[in-house]
Order: C-alpha cells, then sequence, then structure tokens
C-alpha cells in the first residue's frame, strides 16, 4: 500500500463512526495529488483534507482531531511529525523568546527528557516545574538536529495524581565554559509569570515593573560534547561571591546592568567545572557546580602513558 | 536548517599549525584534518599572549601572536568578533588567556599559515592552563591511538595526507606535560602548606609563566 493511501485510511478511520458520506477515492486522489504530485509534507497534507472534510461535508473538527495518540516513552520519540501522548513531568521552564512561544522547557519521564514547546495559539494552562502531566496529542518535531515535541491546539494537558520518575542518568562533566548565551547577568523577570524582560517588556503581559534576578545560561564545552546548561542565583554566587545583593551595588556603582554581566564574564569564561547533573539531550541541568583543577597525579597517569 | 554548535577541540599549537588540510564539503561547516586525525572546526586553547599588534592605525583589527607549551600561533580579531575585539583591546601582554575560534587556513606562495578566529577570548589563571594541557595530552594521546589502529576514516586520511611520525606526537605531549607538572606540583605543595602556616606578613611572589624556552624556538 502507498502511503497516500496509508494515511487515507487513517483519516477515514478517524471519521467512521460519523455519519459522513464521502468516497475514500476522493479522499485518495486529493492525497495523492499533494503528497506524489505536489510533494506536499505528510502532516501538511493531513491537516488540508481534514480542513476540507470539515468545510465540505461538516464532519466536526473535534471528533476528527480528538482521537488518542498512541502512549509513547520519551525514548521512543525518534522521529518527526508523529502525533504522540506522553507521561511526564516539567522538568525546566525556559523564558520564551518568542510571543508565539507559550512556555518553552523540558520534560522527562523513566527513559529520558525531551524538550517541549507550548505554542501561544494552543491556548494551553501553564505547566508548572516539578508536576507531573499527561501531555496528549502532541507532535513530535525536529530542531537543530534534536527531538522536541510541540503542543498544538488539539493537544490536551491534564495534570496527573502521579510523580514520574526522571532517568537515573546524573552525570558528571569537567568542561570550560567557551560562551554566554543572551540574556545573562542581572536581569529583570515579570512579577506575574517569571518570564525574562526584553528591555522592560513581558513577552506576555506587556510592559511591567519587574524584579531583579541574577543567572546565567552558558556553554560548557568538554572537547568531545557541547552542554547547555543554566546557572541559577545560588549557583553563581557559590563560584564569585557575587550575589542578587552584590550585583545590584555593582550595577548601581557603575551606572550599568551590563557591568555584572562583564564582571561575571572575566570570572567565569574560559574556566574548567565540575558540573554534577541530569543530562537531557544537550541539556546538563546543573546540581552541583565547582571550579576544577587538575592534581599532580592525573599528569602522572599521562606520563606512565607515554613511557 | 540550523547547524548544531561545533564541538572546540583540543589541539597542541605544535600540531595546530601543521594542520593545513582543509575537508571541502559544501553540505558541511568548514574543517581541518590535525596530523593525529582530528577533524576540527572551532578550537579551545589557553596559550599566552605574546604580543598584540594593530594592522594600521584605527583599524580595530589586531594580529595575536601565542604560545602555549608546545609553541607559538597566530590569530587574527576583527570587528565581527566583537566579545573578543573588547577584551583585546584592554589587554596587556604578555598575558595568560583562554580562547575560543575557528581555525582559518590561509594558502600563501610558498606554504600555507594556520590562525585562529577568536570568539571569545578571556584572561585566566594559572590552573585554568595546567588542566588545559592535561586534557589537550589527553585527547592528543587518544587520537595517535586510532592512528595506530587506523581506527576510523579521519584516521586513513590522516595517514594518507600527512603521513605523520606518531613519535613526534608523543614527545610534544611528554614534553607539555612534564613542563606544566612541575608548576601543579608547586601549586599542590603551596597549598598544603598553606592550610598549616600563616602567611601574613609574608609577600609572596606570583609565578610566571615560564616562555624563554618557547621563545627560542
Amino acid at each position: 500500500m502507498s502511503r497516500a493511501e496509508v494515511l487515507t485510511d487513517q483519516i477515514l478511520e478517524r471519521i467512521k463512526g460519523q455519519d459522513v458520506r464521502v468516497k475514500r477515492e476522493e479522499i485518495l486522489k486529493r492525497m495523492k495529488l499533494l503528497i506524489e504530485e505536489f510533494k506536499v509534507p505528510e502532516s501538511e497534507a493531513v491537516r488540508t483534507i481534514t480542513s476540507y472534510l470539515v468545510r465540505e461535508y461538516g464532519v466536526s473538527r473535534e471528533e476528527l482531531m480528538e482521537r488518542e495518540s498512541p502512549l509513547v516513552r520519551i525514548s521512543e520519540i525518534t522521529k518527526p511529525n508523529q502525533w504522540v501522548s506522553l507521561k511526564a513531568k516539567v522538568v525546566q521552564l525556559w523564558d520564551s523568546n518568542s510571543p508565539n512561544v507559550s512556555q518553552v522547557g523540558l520534560i522527562g519521564d523513566e527513559t529520558g527528557i525531551i524538550k517541549f514547546v507550548i505554542w501561544t495559539r494552543a491556548e494551553m494552562p501553564e505547566v508548572q516545574e516539578g508536576r507531573s502531566y499527561l501531555f496528549k496529542n502532541v507532535v513530535t518535531d525536529s530542531f537543530q538536529g534534536r527531538m522536541q515535541v510541540n503542543v498544538n491546539r488539539t493537544s490536551k494537558i491534564v495534570e496527573i495524581d502521579e510523580d514520574i520518575e526522571l532517568p537515573p542518568r546524573e552525570i558528571q562533566v569537567v568542561g570550560a565554559i567557551i560562551s554566554f548565551q543572551q540574556n545573562s547577568g542581572l536581569i529583570k523577570r515579570c512579577g506575574e509569570c517569571g518570564r525574562v524582560l526584553i528591555k522592560g517588556v513581558c513577552q506576555v503581559h506587556g510592559k511591567v515593573e519587574g524584579y531583579d534576578d541574577l543567572r546565567i545560561k552558558a556553554v560548557l564545552d568538554d572537547g568531545e560534547s557541547v552542554y547547555e546548561i543554566i546557572l541559577n542565583e545560588g549557583n553563581i554566587a557559590g563560584l564569585t561571591g557575587i550575589d542578587l545583593q552584590k550585583a545590584l551595588e555593582i550595577a548601581k556603582e557603575n551606572l550599568d546592568r551590563n557591568a555584572v554581566l562583564n564582571e561575571l564574564r572575566n570570572r567565569l569564561l574560559g574556566r574548567y567545572f565540575r558540573v554534577k547533573g541530569l543530562r537531557g539531550g544537550r541539556y546538563l541541568l546543573v546540581e552541583e557546580i565547582e571550579h576544577h583543577k587538575p592534581s599532580v597525579s592525573e599528569f602522572d597517569h599521562i606520563l606512565e602513558a607515554l613511557a | 536548517m540550523i547547524r548544531r554548535r561545533e564541538v572546540a577541540k583540543r589541539v597542541f599549537a605544535y600540531e595546530l599549525v601543521r594542520s593545513t588540510y582543509q575537508i571541502e564539503d559544501e553540505s558541511q561547516p568548514k574543517y581541518v584534518l590535525t596530523p593525529t586525525g582530528e577533524r576540527a572546526n572551532r578550537i579551545f586553547s589557553v596559550a599566552v599572549l605574546l604580543d598584540k599588534e594593530e594592522i594600521g592605525a584605527d583599524t580595530n583589527f589586531w594580529r595575536l601572536r601565542l604560545a602555549d607549551p608546545t609553541g607559538t600561533f597566530f590569530a587574527t580579531v576583527g570587528r565581527f568578533q566583537p566579545e573578543a575585539l573588547e577584551v583585546i583591546g584592554e589587554i596587556n601582554v604578555p598575558e595568560l588567556i583562554a580562547l575560543v575560534g575557528k581555525i582559518r587556513v590561509f594558502e600563501g606562495t610558498s606554504r600555507k599559515l594556520v590562525s585562529i578566529r577568536p570568539e571569545m577570548i578571556s584572561a585566566v589563571d594559572l590552573s585554568v592552563r595546567d588542566y588545559w594541557v592535561l586534557e589537550t595530552a589527553k585527547r592528543t594521546l587518544e587520537r595517535i591511538k586510532i592512528m595506530e589502529e587506523r581506527g576510523n576514516e579521519d584516521a586513513e586520511l590522516a595517514w594518507r595526507v600527512y603521513n605523520p611520525d606518531l613519535e613526534e606526537y608523543r614527545e610534544m605531549v611528554r614534553k607539555a606535560v612534564t613542563t606544566v607538572k612541575e608548576d601543579v606540583e608547586v601549586m599542590e605543595r603551596f597549598e598544603e602548606e598553606e592550610e598549616e602556616i600563616d602567611f601574613t606578613g609574608f609577600e609572596l611572589e606570583e609565578e610566571e609563566f615560564d616562555l624563554t624556552d618557547l621563545l627560542e624556538e
């Protein structure tokens, strides 16, 4: 059976219960035209045809969409454009840099950790770090070579009374911090939702007063892999002695909030750190971070190997 | 599609300046193949900035000469590397720095010149150099092992392109590790003593990075 036929039957399967008189040939013809002739991506073709059915045959959109995607484990997500459901815990929320994104971050189950995006258009209630949810009908996607899941209008997020275990994949990495990413240093967060303000504006709540916070998004490189890490105020204070209060003093003295960022750059960039944390894709969730120095015995090992 | 960030490889200066073979492939970022079979687009190095020279007055284009315990190499910084440029403007030479940058190979009339385009430069202390040497030594020995086993395609290619004398690179590692080990020993002893002895009233001289044997080369 061709892909067009498979997809056609999937659509027919979904509208089976409804009193709709549409011929298989008709759907198949459109499907073939879209994917074989015009080379439209499969997911687009399916979307186009379902919209057509809603418009022309009065098929209920809810019925069409409200199908149960198979419940999968995160480790099973390997291909883009698959509809799946997941039981997962919100591991970390990030600041979204785009007004189109309501929430973005990492979710995890026993088998792995994956990035998720909740589109603003999906109009979902906000999820919270540390809580577990059933993510119904989300779509897998590949972004910058990594898998992620997208929550859209037809998805559903239901909080579950279950504490999902995260993978016991605590790792330890010794690497150098080779770059700071945007919105690091002394930042302001929205009092409503905690998002980082960009030029005093929250993506969701507009121009707000906000509160100060200290954080660094950094790239850690050990010569074999790169990891993105986020350091919070506690981590930063532990490494540099600069806590939020000290940072505010530095900003005040220099009449420049960027002075804090420069100071942190000068103290942390190019240095080696030992980081303990959970690995999820290219992200490393920091549990402990400290400066790393070599010991004489390590040098002796190498000299022995050379002897 | 946006590519994944390239890992910054660890390569000693001695090997770096001999890495003149570029792997040309339109579908990939530009890689340089090193004589021990490392495929590198970006490097991380800890080296002494020996000299900075502005090419023409107020051009904000600097040529840097750097040295690690195995040799010297060049880097250029211009306005397309604003963060590195800012640091270079203020730094006094000589200074120990950590740098991350892209590798560039320039074709001269008689030979090829390897140069680095730094994206990040930061003044660091000796312990960073010590660990960098250790880490780079480990990575280099791993590569030498793969070369001996002809363990992957890049190793095969490196044999064809460079036909390297691996003993030469082992010697490079030995030299770098030996030089730095003494410093680490001094530091460890210093730290042990620090716990017992009260240093108030003493003026402790800071250790200098010994450059004499590098400059002679």
